[in-house]
């Protein structure tokens, strides 16, 4: 761009969120720029600060009254859709809240996952299968790995988290077309190893998913998630 | 009940949203969904497509209401993204083809008080950015006007006011750079 020397709005991304809010982005461009809301607080707080300011604008479009029946279509698509608990505040609803080091996060997670893989290997017959619980696109909260010859599984945060004492988070096990199953509660701040019960051990197979939800401390009262799901991901094969 | 009053209550519907209340959603659609079809369909340009994007909207509303932070965001402006983003998404998307208005059509405002009302946004707020917007030359303030409300791509408005697809963006990216500078004053 020959002059995007002259706006002075390039760092952080800056014209690009403006751009993005102002709409004349194309589709490509604007998927690029999701993704980086996803990743990039900066990008993401900027994105923000363009949407409260020139949200005033749409003062300048007239209302206009849907038809009739637009809110029985929209209620009859809520179905069985239930939003996430709101929580108090909503501010924990993401992982963020629970990271307070942000430190060499893929680096670490690499790591990670290296370890399990081979605390998954040493003993087993079957192959063990791992799972990456993203809390967003392309950011990562768990891996965990299962190792179906002794039922176990074991997983670990990401990056550093820290727990707070008013809430737990909980592990499930969700076999395809299935409810999801408690696996019990898992630690925020360091790797945690889980007897899977042996009733579920069969659905420990690949398409299976693990999710983390938040909930009150000492676990989900209904046995059911209760809070926000702040990471989830798929079983596969190692 | 005032703008601040109102913005108050359509919070408190998306918090209740949050936790399941059907009852809140629908406050919250009968607050704002004129307003909200009326910039998909100037957006699309297309009734049955704005419908659809319509249901879209307050069903994301009612998936993301736990994500709204009122510290951070106007209830309306939070809504005003999700709807302008559908669209936007679903115009791209489409093939449907819209003409970006041409430079004479595009609105000017002269007392942002009564918008700030209808908009439940901060009075102040709306002032600034209609202040910031006059501080542009009149032909920025309005090529970000008319590219904002039609969701145009620099493309599509480059044609429309038939200047060259540089001349555009160096027209909208210095006025944007402007605009930010005013704005953080």
């Amino acid at each position: 761009m020959s002059d995007s020397g002259t706006t002075g709005l390039e760092e952080h991304g800056a014209l690009v969120a403006a751009e993005y809010v102002l709409g004349v982005l194309n589709a490509a461009e604007r998927r690029a720029a999701e993704r980086r809301i996803a990743e990039d607080s900066a990008f993401a707080a900027e994105v923000a600060f363009w949407e409260e300011r020139l949200g005033g604008l749409a003062a300048l479009v007239p209302p206009i009254a849907p038809p009739a029946d637009a809110w029985a279509r929209i209620e009859a698509r809520l179905g069985g859709a239930r939003p996430r608990p709101a929580q108090s505040g909503g501010l924990w609803q993401s992982l963020a809240f629970w990271r307070t080091l942000a430190i060499g996060a893929s680096a670490l997670a690499a790591a990670c996952l290296a370890g399990l893989i081979y605390l998954a290997q040493a003993p087993g017959l079957e192959p063990p299968l791992v799972a990456k619980l993203d809390e967003g696109p392309g950011k990562s909260g768990f891996f965990a790995a299962a190792n179906p010859s002794d039922g176990t599984l074991t997983i670990v945060p990401a990056v550093a988290l820290t727990g707070e004492q008013q809430h737990a988070l909980e592990l499930w096990l969700i076999p395809a077309g299935d409810k999801p199953h408690s696996l019990g509660l898992i630690d925020p701040e360091k790797p945690i190893k889980v007897e899977i019960p042996a009733e579920l051990r069969p659905y420990v197979t690949a398409d299976s998913v693990l999710a983390v939800s938040v909930e009150p401390p000492g676990g989900s009262p209904t046995g059911q998630p209760t809070g926000p799901v702040i990471a989830n991901g798929k079983l596969a094969l190692l | 009940m005032d703008a601040s009053a109102r913005r108050k209550q359509l919070s408190a519907a998306i918090r209740r949203a949050a936790g399941g209340d059907r009852a809140a959603l629908r406050l919250i659609y009968d607050e704002t969904a004129a307003k909200l079809f009326g910039i998909c369909l100037r957006i699309l340009n297309d009734r049955s497509e704005a419908e659809d994007v319509l249901q879209e909207v307050y069903l994301a509303v009612w998936q993301k209401a736990g994500a709204f932070d009122e510290t951070k965001a106007s209830p309306i402006t939070w809504l005003v993204a999700i709807a302008r983003n559908r669209a936007i998404d679903r115009l791209r998307g489409s093939g449907l083809v819209r003409r970006a208005e041409p430079i004479e059509a595009a609105e000017t405002v002269s007392d942002p008080a009564p918008l700030a009302e209808e908009m439940l946004v901060s009075s102040q707020q709306q002032a600034r950015l209609a202040s910031c917007l006059e501080e542009l030359d009149e032909r920025t303030a309005k090529a970000i006007r008319s590219a904002f409300i039609g969701g145009s791509t620099y493309e599509e408005l480059a044609r429309a006011w038939n200047v060259p697809l540089g001349t555009m963006k160096s027209l909208i990216r210095r006025g944007l750079a402007k605009l930010r500078a005013c704005l953080e004053r």
